[in-house]
Formats: structure tokens, C-alpha cells, sequence
């Protein structure tokens, strides 16, 4: 039984004469925490564009997810599909309450009614560990940690098969990555497949099954994370070689 | 019900009872005006504020609604009581046609293409003086009447009671709109384009369908313009029209349904009195400019900013954190 949830195959995007990725192929196993590093402008993030649509999909390659080739629908139809992705930036609806932000998911993604919407905000905010008393503040006035915690329940709302999260660590505290790490490993543990972009190694090594490393837009080392640290390539684009 | 609801249906009962403070028709007849310019900048407000389209167009609407009814009713002798609600549906189809390319556009070009067809609307409008009386206008159109009562007499009353029910109705469905979970899909496209699209929203579809329910109230606004002034002529798709409304719109706060309405009342009795002062006929669009420039410089929430400033809730006022796109 083939049980790859999503597959990469050849995928590139190209803007003008920079090639941000380049050829990229690699499938995801259903159910393993996937990390994804590389140093920066090694293309990550582009490919987590090109894997949801938002804000583009690929130059040439093939996107598949659960079977079906998803690299030409609309990017709102990918999420609805079941592919929910976190950003670096832009990471809330300033405006909005959390319970207001789980409301649209729930009801754009999710398809479900204002009943089913609300009790779905209780379950994944309970599982992100976000605090009660801050679910009726606009969402700007909320801490970075807050803020992330929002942006993955918003993402768990419609039960997605494949949770991808770029830099969730970034800008937080020791002991924010650490609840991040534990509630990472929840998530999928609940069953859901993850995708994790990140730079703190820590959290990556900590709970990736498999790592992949890009470098200039092409994938440069794959496998199991331990090695893949231990890679010589990897070392060189990471650090420009070993000090001697 | 929020506090700025609260205020809303007090400012809608202290309405109800105007024309028994003032009775003569000159005064009703500003309250008629500033209803409808209520309507069109608190429907403006719904795509511009609420989802953030920079939207040059929205007068379209409401000429369109101008001109269903004076057609309706001059040539084709419709009477003005389906006339009216008519304008909405010309208007809503008006706003597709405008939303199909506005859609997937940002900023200036978001401007540039709306300007376009309004131009285009006027060009139209001129072009066809066998439908529309081009450039004259349709002039002396049938007004309303229940029965033997027309609504002309007695002062106007039945003029004012029907265009602040058609406020009230305007009003409580933007309400509606902002507090359902589309109207908050509007804040989530405008404040955060691709988060949203990553939460399994169409950014397109999203844009079409607030450009149509904008379009609803405007048109009907427009077909009762046009009724009760008896006349229907170009200048409604004008940029002192359009200029007058959008101020309106800023003074009073985009993101808020009370907001403009209150500008609306506001800003047309103060250009009223100030026409009145010998001199300052002219002027007064001067002193309106430089409220509009002071107020995006001071409170970028507009009037309504300043009222929660006045009397805070707790939590900061809901100012949007970009420029409209």
C-alpha cells in the first residue's frame, strides 16, 4: 500500500533568471513530522508557496496530495483539501478575535455550521494551550507566542491531513519552544502529518522523523535527521565549511 | 448589542421624532439628503473599509440605480413602488460586471479600473439621449403617492419617514453583513490576503460578493433619489458627488456601520451652513477637505475613533492596520 500523503515531483519556480527552487522531488509519509532546513534564500518558503498555491504555485513540476494533482487548483480549494500552512509573517487577523479567527476557518475550511464551529475553537484551543480570558482580544494585542498558538489552531480547525508550519519558533522564548515542541508532537500524535520549516535545530532534531536540507533551491541531503546534520555538504552550506 | 448599535437605534428613535421638532420642508429635506448619503457611505464603507477595495466606482451604484428608476418610471411607466427596489437588482448586476476585473487586481489598478467605468457610465448616459435625455437629463418624473395621498404634501413627511426606513433597513443589513462570518472574512482578506487564502478563503469571490451586497442598498438609494428629486441627471456619476460621500466616509471611521452614518447627518447640514454664510458658498468644500485631512492625520478611525476615545471600552478601537488594496 502506498501511503505517501503528498509528493513534490520536479517542482521549480522561477522568477526571471533566479531559480528560488529548482527541481525539488520528495515525498511525505502519512503521519511522520517532516523538517525541512536550509540556510536562508535556500528556497523553503517558496516551496511551502508552491505546495499550497499561496501565493503561487510552481513554474513546472507536479504537486500531489492524497492522489489527486493539486499543483493547478485554487489555492483556497488546496486548503479546503486539507493542506493548512502557517506563515513567518502576516501571521493574524489584527482585527479579529481569536474565537472571531476560528469562526471564518471553521466555517471557509472546515464547512462547518456556528455550533460545530464553536465547539471545534474549544478543542484546538484547549490543544494549543490558549488561554481563555485572551479569546476576546483583537488579535494584535496579543504576545508573538499567543499569536502563534492562534495560527496553528486556525489551521487545525478543519481537521487537516497535513499541517505545515514555517519558522513557528521564531521569536519565541526557551520555554515557548519547548511547549511548541510538545504540542507539535500532540498534533501528531492526533494524526495529522507535519511539515516543519525551521531554524532552531534544537526543536527540528528534536522531533523531525526525517529531515530534508535545501541549498540554492535544489534539495542537497535527506534521511534520517542525526545524519543529515553530520552531512558534509549540509555543514558547508550551513557554516561554509568546518572550522579547522 | 454592542455600544455602537446602542447609539445607533438612539440616534434612529431621535429621527423618528424630527419632524414633529421641525416642520417645514426645507429642514425635511436635508434629513431626505443626508439619509441617502448615509446610505451610500455606509455601503461604501463595506467594501472600502471592511474589506479594504479602493473602490472609485461606488457612485456608479448609485447612478445606476438613478437611472433604472427614471427609465422605469419616465418611459416605461413603471410605477415608482417597483421602480425602486428594481435599482438594486440593476445595480448588483452593474457590480459584477465591475467586480469581474476588480477582483483579482490590487491597489492603483483597483482604483484606476473602477474610476474607468464610471466614466465609461457617464459616456453611456450621454451617448444614449433617446433612453436617458443625455446630458439634459429626465426631468419631471412621477412621485410617489399611496392612493390619493402623495407623498409631496404635508412637508415632505412621507419622504422623510421612507428614506430613514430605508436607512434603518440599509443599516441593520450591514450590521447583519459585519457580524456574520463573512463580514469577518472581509477584515481577514483585507488585513491578511494570503492567511486568509491559506484558510480556504477565495479572495476573488470574496471581493465580488461584498462589490454586490455593497451595490444593494446604493442602487435603492439611488432609485429613491432620483424619485423624490424628480429628476435624473449625469452629475450623480460626478466627482464632487464622489468626493462629498468619500469624505463622509472618512470622516466618520471606515470599519464601522455608525461611523458614516453619523458623517453623513454631520457633514451635510455643516456644508448647508456654511453655504449660508455670504462668501463661503465655495469655501465650504475647502473646510470639509481639511476635516478629512485632519481627521485621517489626528484619528485614522474617524469620528467614531474619537467617540471611543472619548468613552474607551477596554480594547483599542478596530482601525485597520493597511491601506486599503
Amino acid at each position: 500500500m502506498n501511503d505517501t500523503i503528498l509528493e513534490v515531483v520536479d517542482a521549480s519556480k522561477h522568477f526571471a533568471g533566479l531559480k528560488a527552487v529548482n527541481g525539488v522531488s520528495f515525498g511525505v509519509t502519512r503521519g511522520e513530522i517532516l523538517g525541512i532546513a536550509g540556510p536562508n534564500g535556500s528556497g523553503k518558503s517558496t516551496l511551502f508557496n508552491l505546495i499550497t498555491g499561496v501565493p503561487f504555485g510552481p513554474t513546472s513540476g507536479e504537486i500531489r496530495f492524497q492522489g489527486q494533482r493539486i499543483d493547478r487548483w485554487p489555492a483556497h480549494r488546496i486548503a479546503r483539501a486539507g493542506l493548512a500552512r502557517t506563515f513567518q509573517k502576516d501571521a493574524e487577523f489584527p482585527d479579529l478575535t481569536a474565537d472571531e479567527t476560528l469562526l471564518i476557518c471553521g466555517t471557509y475550511n472546515g464547512q462547518l455550521g456556528r455550533v460545530a464551529a464553536r465547539t471545534r475553537s474549544d478543542e484546538v484551543l484547549g490543544l494549543v494551550g490558549f488561554a481563555d480570558t485572551r479569546r476576546g482580544i483583537p488579535s494584535r494585542n496579543l504576545s508573538v507566542y499567543e499569536k502563534k498558538q492562534l495560527m496553528i489552531a486556525s489551521g487545525l480547525m478543519s481537521r487537516p491531513a497535513v499541517l505545515m508550519l514555517d519558522e513557528p519558533a521564531s521569536g519565541l522564548t526557551k520555554p515557548e519552544i519547548e511547549n511548541l515542541d510538545r504540542l507539535l508532537v500532540a498534533v501528531n500524535a492526533s494524526g495529522v502529518t507535519v511539515l516543519l520549516i525551521e531554524h532552531v535545530l534544537s526543536l527540528l532534531l528534536s522531533i523531525s522523523q526525517r529531515l530534508i536540507v535545501l541549498n540554492q533551491g535544489s534539495v542537497l541531503a535527506e534521511g534520517n535527521p542525526a545524519e543529515v546534520v553530520r552531512n558534509e555538504a549540509v555543514i558547508t552550506a550551513y557554516l561554509g565549511g568546518r572550522k579547522q | 448589542m454592542t455600544r455602537n448599535n446602542l447609539l445607533l437605534l438612539a440616534l434612529f428613535v431621535v429621527l423618528a421624532f424630527v419632524p414633529q421638532i421641525f416642520t417645514d420642508g426645507y429642514v425635511r429635506h436635508l434629513f431626505i439628503i443626508a439619509f441617502i448619503y448615509a446610505i451610500i457611505a455606509s455601503n461604501w464603507n463595506l467594501s472600502l473599509g471592511h474589506c479594504g477595495i479602493f473602490n472609485f466606482g461606488h457612485m456608479t451604484f448609485f447612478g445606476i440605480g438613478v437611472y433604472t428608476a427614471a427609465i422605469l418610471t419616465k418611459t416605461a411607466g413603471v410605477n415608482p413602488w417597483l421602480a425602486i427596489p428594481a435599482c438594486a437588482v440593476t445595480a448588483a448586476i452593474s457590480a459584477v460586471i465591475m467586480a469581474a476585473p476588480v477582483a483579482r487586481l490590487k491597489g492603483i489598478y483597483v482604483v484606476l479600473v473602477t474610476f474607468a467605468v464610471n466614466q465609461l457610465m457617464v459616456q453611456l448616459v450621454l451617448s444614449q439621449a433617446d433612453l436617458t435625455g443625455g446630458a439634459k437629463g429626465l426631468v419631471r418624473l412621477p412621485f410617489l403617492t399611496i392612493g390619493d395621498y402623495s407623498f409631496i404634501r404635508d412637508y415632505k413627511l412621507g419622504y422623510y419617514y421612507l428614506a430613514l426606513i430605508l436607512l434603518a433597513l440599509s443599516t441593520a443589513f450591514l450590521i447583519l453583513v459585519a457580524g456574520s462570518p463573512f463580514g469577518k472574512s472581509l477584515k481577514a482578506v483585507r488585513d491578511a490576503e494570503d492567511y486568509a487564502t491559506a484558510r480556504g478563503i477565495s479572495v476573488a469571490r470574496t471581493r465580488i460578493s461584498v462589490l454586490v451586497l455593497s451595490a444593494i442598498f446604493t442602487g435603492i438609494a439611488g432609485g429613491f433619489y432620483t424619485v423624490y428629486l424628480r429628476v435624473a441627471s449625469p452629475e450623480v456619476f460626478g466627482f464632487g458627488t464622489m468626493s462629498l460621500v468619500l469624505s463622509m466616509v472618512l470622516i466618520g471611521g471606515i470599519n464601522s456601520v455608525l461611523g458614516p452614518v453619523i458623517a453623513a447627518l454631520a457633514l451635510t447640514f455643516a456644508s448647508e451652513a456654511m453655504a449660508g454664510i455670504g462668501g463661503f458658498e465655495d469655501a465650504r468644500y475647502i473646510v470639509i477637505a481639511v476635516a478629512m485631512i485632519l481627521v485621517l492625520r489626528l484619528a485614522p478611525g474617524g469620528l467614531i475613533q474619537i467617540l471611543e476615545r472619548l468613552a474607551p471600552t477596554g480594547q483599542k478601537p478596530a482601525t485597520p492596520t493597511r491601506s486599503p488594496a
